[in-house]
C-alpha cells in the first residue's frame, strides 16, 4: 500500500510540475510546445547518467555516455541545468521566425525525431532499451527500498512542487508574467509597443525546460528506469488536456488538470474490468483524452479553473470623491 | 522635403511650415515589395514635429503597408527611415518604439483578454518587474514601479473618460473604446511620434469627434503624429499637412483645401 501511494503522489509531483512548467509556456505565453517531453526526458536521462556509475559496471549490459556515478543533488541539478539549456537551441531555430501554428508543428517533429535518434543510436542512452538500475538519490545511506525513504522521497517531490508553483506565481503574477500575457494575445501589438517578443519566449521557455528536466530526474530517481517508450510525444498531449482541463494560464489549474488527468483519469481506469480485445481499454484511454480536450476547448474552452482576472486596488481619493466616470456603449 | 518629381505639391500648408523645421520622421525612398507585388513604391515624406501628418488615399494604395514599415512591423525592402536624426531602418519594432515612435493598428489590436488598466501597464516601460529575474525577486521589487505606473495609467484613464471600464476585459469593449484603449495604450510609453493606422474606422460616429480632440489636444502638447484615415472632414479638421498616396507612390501632399483643387488627386481619390 506504501508503494502504491507513494508511487501516485510522485508521479502527481512530477505531473504537477510538468503542468505548471505548460502552463508557464501554452497557458501563459501561447507557446504550443509540442517537443515538451524531451525536455523531461533530457532531465531525466542526464540525472540517469550522472548518477550511474560507468557502463562497464553491472556487467555492462548497458551502454550509456558519462556514467559519472555523481551523488544526489549533483544529478537533479544537472537535469535541472540541461533541461534549461535545451531550451535556446530549440528555441532559436523554432520560435524566432516560425508562427504558432507552425511552431507547435516544428516543436512535435523535434519530439519524433529525438525519440528516433535515441532509440537508434544504443552507444548514446542504450536505444530502445533505456536504462535501469539508475541509483536512487541517497540510497547509499539509506534503504530505498524502506517506508521511510518512500515516504521521505514523496515529501521531497511534493516540496519541490510546491517550490516550483510559487515560482510559478511569482512569474505569472509580475509585470514580466502580464508583458507574456500581452504577447499571447498579440505578439505583433506587443513588440509594436517595445516588448521584445523573442526574448520573452526565450526566457518562459528556458524556466519551462528547466522545470521539465527537473520534473524527469525526480521521475527516474524513484523509477530507476528511463527508455524512449517512456516519452513517446503523445505523453505531451495528455498533459496539454491537464492543462487545458484544469485552466490555461491558472498555476491553480494546471495543479487541477495535473490531478485529474494524468493522475486521476489514469487511475481511474486502472481499476476497469478487463474487456474486449487486448490493448482496447489503452486505446480507449487515448479516445477518452482526446475527447476531453475536445470537449473543454468546444464547452469550456478556459477549463475548470480559468485564469483569474487581475483587479487594481482603488485609490482611497477616487473611492471618497465617488469617481463618476461614464461608462461608454 | 524629398519629393516625387510626379508629385502634386500643393505649396506649403501654413506659415508655420518652413524648411528650417527639422523633421522628426524622414523616410527618404522607402519601398516595401511582396513577391513582385509593389505595396510601397520609392516613397519619400517627412514628418515634422508638433503637427498632425495626414496620410490618405484610396484602398490598396499602401498606406497601412507604409506605416507598418516606419514602425518596423515590416521591414523595407529598400530605402531609409530616418527618426529624429537617427537612422532606425534596420531596428526591429520593439527597438524602434522604445526610441518613441509608437503605432496603433488597422484592426483592434487589444490584448483580449487583459484588463483595460492592464492593457496600459502591459506598454509602460521602466518597470523593474517585467524581467524574469525582477519577477522572481518578487513584488517588494517592482512595487514602487508598478504602483506608479498604475497611477500614470488611471490618470489616462481619467483623460480618456474609461475610468469605469478599468476593470473590464478589452474583448467586451465596443469598437471605438478598442481605439481608445489602443491610443491610450501607446501613450503609457510617451511616444514623440504616434502612427495612428485608421483610428476611426469603425467606430461610432459620437466617438470619432472624439478620437479628433484627443489627436488634437495630444498635437497641442507637442506629441506629432502620422494619421492613415478615411475620414476626410476630420482629416481637413485635424492635419496639417496632408500627404496622398495611390497605388503605392505618393501623388500630393499639402493642405486638404489645396489638394482638392488639384485635378490628378481629386480624380485618384477624393471623387473615388
Amino acid at each position: 500500500m506504501t508503494y502504491y501511494l507513494t508511487t501516485v503522489l510522485v508521479y502527481a509531483a512530477v505531473d504537477i510540475l510538468a503542468c505548471l512548467a505548460i502552463s508557464l509556456q501554452f497557458g501563459v505565453s501561447g507557446i504550443v510546445n509540442f517537443s515538451f517531453i524531451i525536455f523531461q526526458a533530457a532531465g531525466a536521462y542526464t540525472a540517469a547518467v550522472l548518477s550511474l556509475p560507468s557502463d562497464s559496471a553491472n556487467g555492462g549490459f548497458q551502454t550509456y555516455i558519462l556514467g559519472l556515478n555523481l551523488s544526489f543533488p549533483i544529478p537533479w541539478i544537472g537535469a535541472t541545468v540541461v533541461g534549461a539549456l535545451l531550451a535556446p537551441p530549440i528555441g532559436l531555430v523554432v520560435l524566432r521566425r516560425l508562427r504558432s501554428d507552425y511552431q507547435a508543428i516544428a516543436m512535435l517533429v523535434l519530439s519524433v525525431i529525438a525519440s528516433l535518434v535515441v532509440t537508434n543510436t544504443p552507444a548514446f542512452l542504450d536505444g530502445a532499451a533505456g536504462l535501469s538500475l539508475v541509483p536512487q538519490p541517497l540510497s547509499d545511506k539509506f534503504n530505498p527500498y524502506s517506508d521511510g525513504y518512500l515516504w521521505a522521497y514523496t515529501i521531497g517531490a511534493l516540496v519541490l512542487a510546491v517550490i516550483v508553483f510559487f515560482i510559478a506565481q511569482r512569474v505569472i503574477n509580475s509585470p514580466y508574467g502580464r508583458s507574456l500575457r500581452a504577447m499571447r494575445e498579440n505578439e505583433v501589438a506587443a513588440n509594436a509597443l517595445g516588448k521584445n517578443a523573442v526574448a520573452l519566449k526565450m526566457t518562459v521557455f528556458i524556466v519551462g525546460g528547466a522545470i521539465a528536466g527537473l520534473s524527469g530526474a525526480i521521475l527516474v530517481g524513484f523509477i530507476t528506469t528511463w527508455a524512449p517508450s517512456t516519452w513517446l510525444y503523445p505523453e505531451t498531449l495528455i498533459l496539454f488536456a491537464a492543462v487545458i482541463v484544469g485552466g490555461r494560464g491558472n498555476n491553480y489549474g494546471a495543479v487541477l488538470g495535473a490531478l485529474l488527468v494524468p493522475v486521476g483519469f489514469e487511475e481511474a481506469t486502472r481499476y476497469l474490468p478487463p474487456f474486449g480485445p487486448p490493448g482496447l481499454i489503452p486505446a480507449l484511454e487515448w479516445v477518452c483524452i482526446g475527447g476531453l480536450i475536445l470537449g473543454f476547448l468546444w464547452f469550456r474552452p478556459r477549463g475548470v479553473l480559468p485564469e483569474r482576472r487581475r483587479v487594481f486596488p482603488a485609490r482611497p481619493k477616487a473611492l471618497a470623491a465617488g469617481e463618476q466616470h461614464a461608462g461608454r456603449d | 522635403m524629398p519629393v516625387e518629381t510626379d508629385v502634386v505639391d500643393a505649396g506649403p500648408a501654413t506659415p508655420q511650415q518652413m524648411p528650417a523645421e527639422r523633421p522628426l520622421l524622414v523616410a527618404s525612398h522607402v519601398s516595401r515589395h511582396f513577391e513582385g507585388v509593389r505595396a510601397v513604391q520609392d516613397v519619400s515624406i517627412d514628418v515634422l514635429p508638433g503637427r498632425i501628418t495626414g496620410l490618405i488615399g484610396p484602398n490598396g494604395a499602401g498606406k497601412s503597408t507604409f506605416l507598418a514599415v516606419l514602425a518596423g512591423t515590416l521591414p523595407a525592402s529598400s530605402g531609409t527611415i530616418t527618426f529624429d536624426g537617427h537612422d532606425v531602418t534596420a531596428l526591429p519594432a520593439f527597438r524602434r518604439a522604445r526610441r518613441g515612435m509608437v503605432r496603433t493598428f488597422q484592426l483592434p489590436s487589444e490584448f483580449a483578454q487583459l484588463t483595460v488598466l492592464e492593457n496600459l501597464l502591459a506598454a509602460a516601460p521602466h518597470n523593474r518587474g517585467d524581467s524574469l529575474v525582477g519577477a522572481l525577486l518578487g513584488r517588494r521589487y517592482w512595487r514602487a514601479d508598478e504602483d506608479r505606473l498604475v497611477e500614470q495609467a488611471r490618470v489616462l484613464l481619467e483623460r480618456f473618460r474609461m475610468s469605469a471600464k478599468e476593470s473590464d476585459y478589452a474583448s467586451s469593449l465596443s469598437g471605438g473604446q478598442k481605439r481608445l484603449v489602443e491610443i491610450m495604450r501607446a501613450l503609457m510609453l510617451r511616444p514623440r511620434l504616434l502612427l495612428l493606422d485608421e483610428p476611426m474606422s469603425g467606430v461610432h460616429p459620437s466617438i470619432v469627434g472624439e478620437i479628433a480632440d484627443y489627436c488634437e489636444a495630444l498635437r497641442d502638447e507637442g506629441l506629432t503624429i502620422l494619421i492613415v484615415e478615411h475620414e476626410l472632414h476630420m482629416i481637413e479638421r485635424m492635419c496639417d499637412p496632408v500627404i496622398v498616396m495611390a497605388q503605392g507612390s505618393v501623388i500630393g501632399q499639402g493642405t486638404m483645401a489645396a489638394l482638392r483643387q488639384q485635378r490628378e488627386i481629386v480624380d485618384a481619390y477624393l471623387v473615388g
